[in-house]
């Protein structure tokens, strides 16, 4: 029995344990509905594995979650929270279409896409500066500023796509102008484009630099111990404001590979959610970049799985939210390695 | 104009009233609840399918007072009990609200509920201007404006809130007195819920009178931040739910006038103002924070 409670009391199994957890309640909470959970899962499964196509989409829809998790575990590093990747996954699509109508076709595929990069990255940054000017100057708290600047986020988006860059042959819901090949990200498998090697890359990055460089050394002082860090003679407020802007780079960039890699245009409500299924995906698993590669990876499954839940069972789009929150709160309270009884 | 900007403001600043007093109850125990907007939707749809099930507005309304406090329960489970991070936690509290009323919202959403109608009050309502924007709504309206004195006096005047201030500001002066601070905690974020919860039920079966999905649409949120704004103090809440709420009122009777201005930029102010407020007040504000809140905003761990 020692060998099992040894085996029960790892980490790994832990959060595992908590993840099957969320599952039961899910099912719990999908009878009380009066749907079949067991065909709910079934329909959730056949989506995610019908073909490789779908098995593509989860892959796809794993890169802007990841992105957005990064964006919320670098400045974490520094003890600050980031809720405003919804926002600056907005500007970063933006920015990038912004980028496209100032090239309007007349660089090279490569460069082009390097530009719009760079500039969603840029527009990313931009966003979260706001948040990090107003924390520095006014003492605004970050996580209500960077909430706030989310709607702001979500109304510019609207105010483009509704007035200067409607597009005036389409009919129905307005959108901009589709891109041109060169605009999008090629693709290297079925739906998948290169975004997604894109994102890993940003993760391995993101998981080298907090660890290896002597920024990330003091971030994390700054984060364990801010008193520590100013006595150290570190200039906080510049550390700070350069997570906070390096945490917006990253979900700008995201913004742009959703917008140029899958939609290949700007319509309003292009992002939604996916700030905040980001900031799941980097709690679930403690802000390690590396491990947010799992976890975005089994949150896109589950949102994609969410589909074959609305079609098949007629079930809410959203009611896979349940699913994903239920998977958090387990973690947050019973994942990972045991502690001692709460303290707070 | 202005009266129909005042009127907007007291109608719709009602629910984020409610849940921006509970919310600095349950800040001022140590618990910040960003699973507000989360208790506000279920309180939204719990109210409203009470309501038609029974027919009554009132049984709504205490459903979903009951149903905006389990939803803050399980954040003060996991907070209090599993010591999990608040900011976190609150965020896939609301999550899970968003999902779970979503779901369970489905069948109710082209429905119709009896509502909460308006009293005008007899004489009062009929005093130009002031009549109209203070003495002319529903009766959970009526009692908002009671909600915040009432909280004040909970919290500054009756020993329950001396506890809970205790344990806001030094859990261990409450161990001293063999006092243990966590029921204490739990009490506050169960009211602050509860209390979300109601303004919720403003929201669907008063205001809005129907339910659709996620229609609290981040007033949980701001009711959050005005927390702040009002410096940890109830009455001081009413004045921030009112500034948002007019702004929206401001920019919707724009609208309604016609203006050039597109309806984004127009509908982008009363974020901005908030933001804004926020920005010229912090400095002075952080001093209010009760002391052990500081340790949720500032370790991220």
């Amino acid at each position: 029995m020692t060998v099992l409670r040894r085996i029960a009391e790892r980490p790994s199994v832990r959060t595992l344990g908590s993840v099957v957890a969320a599952l039961v309640v899910f099912a719990a909470l999908l009878v009380a509905k009066g749907a079949d959970p067991i065909s709910g899962y079934r329909a959730m499964w056949d989506s995610i594995t019908r073909d490789s196509g779908a098995f593509g989409d989860v892959v796809v829809r794993t890169s802007p979650y990841l992105l957005a998790a990064l964006a919320v575990v670098v400045p974490a590093r520094a003890g600050l929270f980031n809720i405003g990747g919804e926002g600056q996954l907005v500007i970063g699509a933006v920015t990038a279409f912004a980028a496209a109508e100032v090239l309007d076709q007349h660089a090279p595929r490569a460069i082009t896409l390097v530009v719009m990069a760079i500039a969603a990255m840029l527009g990313g940054a931009a966003w979260a500066a706001l948040a990090a000017a107003l924390r520095e100057w006014t003492g605004t708290n970050e996580i209500i500023s960077t909430l706030l600047l989310n709607y702001l986020a979500t109304l510019l988006l609207g105010w483009l796509v509704f007035g200067r860059w409607k597009d005036p042959t389409s009919t129905g819901f307005p959108r901009t102008r589709s891109l041109t090949d060169a605009e999008r990200l090629p693709i290297i498998w079925g739906r998948v484009h290169v975004g997604v090697i894109v994102a890993l890359v940003a993760a391995v990055v993101v998981w080298l630099v907090i660890n290896r460089t002597a920024w990330g050394f003091k971030l994390g002082v700054l984060g364990g111990n801010a008193e520590a860090a100013r006595r150290a003679g570190f200039r906080t407020g510049a550390l700070a404001t350069s997570a906070l802007l390096a945490g917006g780079a990253l979900a700008g960039l995201g913004g742009m590979l959703q917008s140029s890699g899958v939609e290949g245009q700007l319509r309003p409500g292009i992002m939604v959610g996916y700030g905040f299924t980001g900031i799941l995906a980097a709690w679930m698993v403690r802000q390690h970049p590396l491990k947010a590669i799992l976890s975005s990876f089994v949150l896109a499954a589950v949102a994609v799985g969410g589909n074959g839940l609305k079609i098949r069972e007629g079930l809410s789009a959203a009611s896979v939210n349940i699913l994903m929150a239920l998977m958090l709160l387990a973690v947050l309270g019973w994942g990972g390695a045991r502690r001692s009884a709460a303290s707070r | 104009m202005i009266e129909a900007v005042l009127t907007g403001a007291v109608r719709g600043g009602t629910s984020i009233v409610f849940a921006g007093v509970g919310e600095t109850i349950a800040e001022r125990s140590g618990v910040t609840n960003l699973g507000t907007e989360g208790s506000m939707l279920c309180g939204a749809l719990t109210a409203y399918a009470v309501g038609i099930e029974t027919g009554s507005p009132w049984l709504g309304a205490i459903a979903g007072i009951a149903a905006g406090a389990i939803l803050a329960l399980l954040h003060a489970a996991l907070v209090l009990w599993r010591g999990a991070n608040q900011v976190a936690t609150g965020l896939a509290i609301t999550f899970l609200g968003i999902g779970a009323t979503s779901l369970f919202g489905q069948d109710y959403v082209s429905q119709g509920v009896e509502p909460f109608t308006p009293w005008a009050i007899p004489g009062l309502s009929d005093i130009p201007l002031l009549g109209s924007v203070l003495f002319d709504h529903d009766p959970l309206t009526y009692l908002s404006f009671a909600i915040a004195p009432l909280a004040w006096w909970f919290l500054f005047r009756s020993a329950t809130g001396l506890k809970i201030r205790a344990a806001g500001e030094r859990p261990i002066v409450l161990s001293s007195m063999g006092i243990d601070h966590r029921p204490v905690r739990w009490l506050a974020v169960a009211i602050g819920g509860g209390l979300a919860g109601l303004g919720g039920a403003q929201l669907s079966t008063a205001f809005a009178r129907t339910w659709s999905e996620n229609m609290v649409a981040g007033r949980g949120f701001i009711a959050v931040a005005l927390v702040i704004f009002a410096a940890w103090n109830p009455l001081l809440i009413v004045l921030g739910a009112y500034l948002f709420s007019g702004a929206v009122a401001f920019e919707l009777e724009l609208q309604a006038r016609g203006t050039d201005v597109s309806i984004f930029l127009l509908d982008a102010i009363p974020y901005v103002v908030v933001l804004a407020v926020l920005a010229l007040m912090s400095r002075r504000r952080t001093h209010a924070a009760p002391e052990s809140l500081a340790s949720v905003f500032d370790a991220a761990a």
